[in-house]
């Protein structure tokens, strides 16, 4: 009897651990939406790669720049090019983050958790603050993750001085985020 | 015709061709990678270790400032087959023994070239890459090389 129950503690705390351990998603998506009077300019990116740790809080998210895709191929170059992201020297976007409201999260039991998500923001090299509302599901075991904030453009020198980009891109883009774990 | 006549007839034609070619210019299409050719033909492991050992040279090398990135042709063994949120194929070719892949995204039209495909075996894809593989010190993982626009090469 003994042994039945040592075993089954050991088998509890096995689960739990896997549970606690870090997880990691290669189902993603990262839209930027920005809109202006002159027109709307979406691009998705499904390449990304996060990972997210029920013990900690910590979430990572790494986004390749150039799996951004946009409807038109000149706003794709422009994006690209230097006097915007400058992809090819900053190939990849970083976000390191914590959920700070850890708490109300119960990853063991299927739900809808609202968690504010805190760290830091690194695109085109310029590295931010940031700190954001998030929805984390628990469902069958399975977390998934989903997000949507607003970047202001000129926190990461992402500048545009004159010309067709200065007035048909927003100063503000919407960011949505959603990720399977 | 008279002087005046002429000159504004070539300056609406000027503006005519002008206008033409910033219509064009903003509304081009996306290249398209499977009628680009290729640039670089390797097997995953070569270009992932290529990328492990000097990744700021690899950049130099196969990233392009406006996006448009050298089109490869990669060959090697499928570890995974997945789809991602827009409904495209994903195919890992990866080495058993090697630290990271190479990450091969399909598209709508190419989906369906990889029906017969299953894990373990041998393929060629080309595509265009997007990204680099690393070690990753905040992921603590290792990330694939990123190729896009993927489709099966028939050898």
């Amino acid at each position: 009897m003994k042994k039945v129950i040592l075993t089954m503690i050991a088998l509890v705390t096995i689960s739990l651990t896997v549970s606690a351990q870090k997880q990691v998603s290669t189902k993603t998506h990262f839209k930027f939406f920005s809109t202006t009077p002159a027109e709307n300019i979406e691009a998705n990116n499904y390449a990304s790669v996060g990972t997210i740790t029920p013990a900690s809080g910590d979430i990572v998210f790494s986004v390749p720049m150039q799996s951004f895709e946009f409807e038109k191929a000149l706003m794709q170059e422009h994006f690209n090019s230097k006097k915007f992201l400058n992809t090819k020297a900053n190939p990849k976007a970083k976000l390191i983050g914590k959920i700070a409201n850890l708490d109300a999260v119960n990853f063991t039991k299927d739900g809808t958790y609202n968690v504010d998500v805190t760290g830091d923001l690194t695109i085109n090299g310029v590295t931010k603050p940031i700190k954001e509302k998030a929805t984390v599901v628990i469902k069958e075991g399975k977390i998934s993750l989903a997000s949507k904030f607003n970047l202001t453009l000129a926190d990461y020198e992402i500048a545009f001085k004159g010309g067709k980009p200065s007035t048909n891109i927003a100063k503000t883009v919407e960011v949505t985020v959603e990720a399977n774990y | 015709m008279s002087t005046k006549k002429k000159i504004l007839l070539t300056l609406t034609i000027g503006v005519l061709i002008v206008a033409g070619i910033a219509l064009y210019m903003f509304n081009k299409p996306a290249r398209d990678v499977q009628a680009t050719e290729t640039d670089f033909s390797y097997r995953a492991s070569a270009i992932v270790n290529e990328y492990l050992t000097d990744a700021k040279a690899a950049n130099a090398k196969y990233l392009d400032e406006e996006g448009n990135s050298k089109v490869l042709e990669i060959t090697g063994i499928v570890s995974d087959i997945s789809e991602d949120f827009n409904n495209q194929k994903v195919i890992l070719l990866k080495n058993a023994t090697d630290k990271a892949g190479v990450s091969a995204t399909f598209t709508v039209e190419t989906n369906a070239h990889t029906n017969n495909v299953k894990l373990g075996d041998e393929i060629t894809i080309k595509g265009v890459i997007r990204s680099g593989a690393a070690f990753d010190s905040d992921l603590e993982m290792y990330e694939n090389v990123i190729i896009d626009k993927c489709d099966i090469v028939s050898k």
